[in-house]
């Protein structure tokens, strides 16, 4: 379990992983789009692509809960709260389009979105200016 | 909770920043305990406390003192 290392160690720690592995996504996504095409190329070089894109992007994720734990209090306790704020109004929006989708009021929505908007609905929650009090 | 440390933060003519780069915490983190929106934990108390050289007593009050004085 990581030790809580202070505001400044966290946010470098976080900064050292989370550029390397963007930047090894664009290329990933570019190179995947480039060299394989989706209808003609074998199966598993279009499944190896699709994981290869997705690795770092995990990878991300782990770096956010590592600096999570690694923050100082104050940031930890927002970050949490974001999290749980962002994830909040992602499942909300999840179950809503799902109903949405088996009483046939609209059409099916790519499972594919949801990622990039709980990134975002976190990241408002985040910005959200003023805590409130808090114990 | 209320506290002095804004006080004795600008006494020394320190900068939230400054602050937060002394205690290793964010500059939101020293402006929430400064307006009170946040309290800190003990191990945060007493770095602020051996900071300033004050008893967290001193940096703190959580009203007891006030309505002790008022009994």
């Amino acid at each position: 379990m990581t030790q809580p290392k202070g505001f400044r160690t966290a946010s470098r720690r976080y900064l050292m992983v989370f550029w390397p592995l963007m930047a090894l996504y664009v290329i990933t996504l570019f190179a995947g789009v480039y060299f394989v095409d989706e209808d003609t190329s074998p199966l598993y070089l279009r499944a190896g692509l699709a994981v290869a894109v997705a690795l770092p992007l995990f990878g991300v994720l782990w770096a956010m809960l590592r600096q999570v734990r690694e923050t100082d209090e104050y940031t930890r306790l927002r970050q949490l709260q974001a999290l749980a704020e962002g994830g909040a109004i992602t499942t909300s929006a999840i179950f809503l389009i799902g109903f949405l989708e088996i009483f046939n009021v609209i059409s099916d929505v790519p499972l594919f979105l949801f990622g990039p908007f709980f990134f975002f609905a976190f990241g408002l929650a985040y910005c959200r200016r003023g805590l409130g009090k808090t114990v | 909770m209320k506290n002095i440390i804004r006080a004795l933060r600008t006494e020394r003519g320190w900068s939230q920043q400054e602050l937060a780069d002394k205690l290793d915490v964010s500059r939101q983190s020293v402006n929430a305990i400064e307006t009170g929106k946040y309290d800190p934990s003990l191990p945060l108390a007493f770095s602020l406390a051996r900071l300033f050289g004050r008893s967290i007593e001193e940096l703190f009050d959580d009203g007891t003192a006030v309505a002790e004085a008022a009994e």
